[in-house]
């Protein structure tokens, strides 16, 4: 039996300062347990997958579907919209389904820190995401150019700064559900049931289409139609990103880890 | 090296620790013992910061477990061998620890060969058995050089030969000057383990200390083909007595006021042959145990009617 390795023990009296663990070095780790599995890997590999398969769809539909610039983007923003969520629901929740928050809370008992890195990382992956959805547009445009087609070059930064907030706004409302539930099946399911939920309820309310519906607010984002709804998507990302976050943080703070 | 205070800790109306005092030296072995339920694992969770306890304090190297700046290079701990994230290979669970604590990843092939594990290293844990979780749990909490251990538990799931290793890795970490807690519910596990002992019984402590002091025995076995002068022998010698196993005596030894060198002389004065003197078997801890809980659980369910 080996059992050098069992370096003799230090004796680290009362009062002897280990540095701490810098955020940088957590923001590594957990930048490294989002995308380290197979599960991840493949729902990564499907938020690619996705975007280029719906790219096809202007490509191969050039007489149903208008031929430009925005629309090509749009095409890219619809892909990541369905599966980036999931990606920020499980960057926050994986370990406490596996349940190996048992392990990381005792490796670092501030809570709201690695929190913190989970939501970093989920940002970096949504930004990442954002960039890879604008170069597979542009290589759709390209294809659609090189074959004759004309093209409405009608991209300006509005649409651009747009299609980014729409990512992150997407990327954002999941990682507060994540960060709220805590289970990854039922953030998930309520990331898919909540929009179509409140676009139902928006029929019979105009208050909760008007201020509530998230739908309208990505639509309003991606669209760039901020004159007349400034107040409206403001209130609806603090009601579907600031509120879930901020109890979802104080729940994590709290709550016993079995 | 690991204080308690006073830990106490209800869920609702059930009171599951109260007043858990326990103290752990460097260079031993604690032994938290006690019945599934007795609060074992509440205590141990309280201690590393995951379950926050109603009062009471508990401490590792001085300060609250929360406020260590990067715990594992101070204590490793291992709640839960099933807590481990499935679909990650034993290798990147330890490489992942390894990060965190700031160590050199080069050690976490070491550990894995050190556990056993090396073979096994690139599959998932999901694929692992219990005791192999158990082992890359224990490869886990040694990632960051500790001078500390809390261990649930940790010989479950382990076959024979695993509990001996386990033991020999324990008993070098305190050799070396470490701290070990662990809890168990294995009488002989600990046994053969442990130099100190604290039994918890329905949350509260009952009985806590060195190995060897909790196991003396209270009573002198005391054997004679001469029943009856030996029974007037006592009785003049007005040292206290009753019916031992297989019609032998056995002799109270009153916390330390009664020796074998009395008895012996006694049956010496009155010329009765003595063919057996000894301490009597004490039953091991596994009677300390079970009288320990079975007397608590008696006394709280006449308490409760």
């Amino acid at each position: 039996m080996t059992t050098i390795m069992i370096r003799p023990v230090r004796s680290n009296g009362t009062g002897v300062a280990l540095p701490g663990i810098p955020f940088s070095r957590l923001l590594r780790v957990e930048c490294g347990k989002a995308t380290d599995t197979r599960a991840a890997r493949w729902l990564l590999a499907l938020v690619a997958a996705s975007t280029v398969g719906l790219m096809l769809a202007p490509l191969l539909a050039p007489s149903s579907i208008d031929q430009s610039y925005t629309s090509y983007l749009g095409f890219a923003g619809v892909a990541m919209s369905v599966l980036l969520p999931v990606v920020s629901i499980l960057t926050l929740t994986s370990e406490w389904s596996q349940r190996n928050v048992l392990t990381t809370f005792t490796q670092e008992p501030r809570r709201v820190r690695v929190v913190g890195a989970k939501i970093a990382v989920a940002a970096l992956l949504g930004g990442g995401a954002a960039v890879f959805g604008g170069l597979v547009t542009a290589v759709g445009l390209g294809v659609a150019a090189a074959s004759g087609r004309p093209l409405e070059a009608n991209l300006n930064t509005g649409v651009v700064v747009g299609f980014v907030l729409f990512v992150l706004l997407n990327v954002f409302m999941g990682v507060a559900l994540g960060a709220l539930v805590h289970n990854s099946a039922a953030a998930i399911v309520a990331s898919f049931v909540l929009p179509t939920a409140f676009v139902a309820l928006g029929r019979a309310s105009t208050f909760v289409a008007q201020w509530l519906d998230p739908s309208a607010t990505l639509n309003w984002i991606v669209k760039g139609e901020w004159s007349g709804h400034t107040a409206q998507i403001l209130v609806s990302v603090f009601v579907w990103v600031a509120v879930p976050l901020a109890i979802g943080l104080v729940r994590t703070v709290r709550r016993e880890i079995k | 090296m690991i204080t308690t205070t006073a830990l106490t800790k209800s869920y609702g109306k059930a009171q599951v620790v109260r007043d858990v005092s326990l103290h752990c030296e460097p260079g031993t072995i604690t032994g938290f013992l006690g019945p599934n339920g007795a609060g074992k694992s509440t205590t141990l969770r309280m201690i590393v910061g995951l379950t926050r306890p109603d009062h009471g304090t508990s401490t590792v190297d001085g300060r609250p477990f929360a406020e260590l700046p990067n715990p594992t290079r101070v204590i490793g701990t291992l709640l839960d061998p099933t807590a481990m994230h499935a679909g990650r290979s034993g290798r990147s669970t330890l490489m992942i620890a390894a990060r965190m604590a700031g160590v050199p990843t080069g050690r976490v092939e070491q550990l894995l060969h050190l556990v056993g594990l090396g073979d096994a290293a690139d599959q998932r844990v999901g694929n692992y058995s219990l005791g192999m979780r158990q082992r890359l749990g224990i490869a886990q909490t040694l990632v960051g050089e500790p001078a500390a251990l809390i261990l649930d538990e940790p010989a479950n799931g382990l076959d024979p030969e695993g509990i001996a290793w386990m033991r020999g890795l324990l008993q070098d970490f305190a050799d070396r000057g470490g701290t070990v807690l662990l809890s168990s519910h294995l009488l002989h596990e600990v046994q053969a383990t442990v130099d100190h002992l604290v039994v918890i019984s329905q949350g509260t402590v009952v009985a806590a200390g060195p190995l060897s002091e909790l196991l003396a025995s209270s009573s002198l076995l005391v054997r004679t083909p001469d029943p009856d002068a030996l029974a007037g022998a006592l009785r003049a010698a007005r040292i206290g007595f009753g019916p031992g196993p297989d019609q032998t005596f056995a002799v109270d030894l009153r916390a330390g006021r009664v020796t074998a060198e009395m008895v012996a002389r006694v049956a010496l004065d009155h010329h009765v042959l003595v063919t057996e003197l000894r301490p009597s078997d004490s039953g091991g801890l596994e009677k300390l145990f079970f009288s320990l809980t079975a007397n608590r659980t008696g006394s709280t369910q006449e308490a409760a009617a």
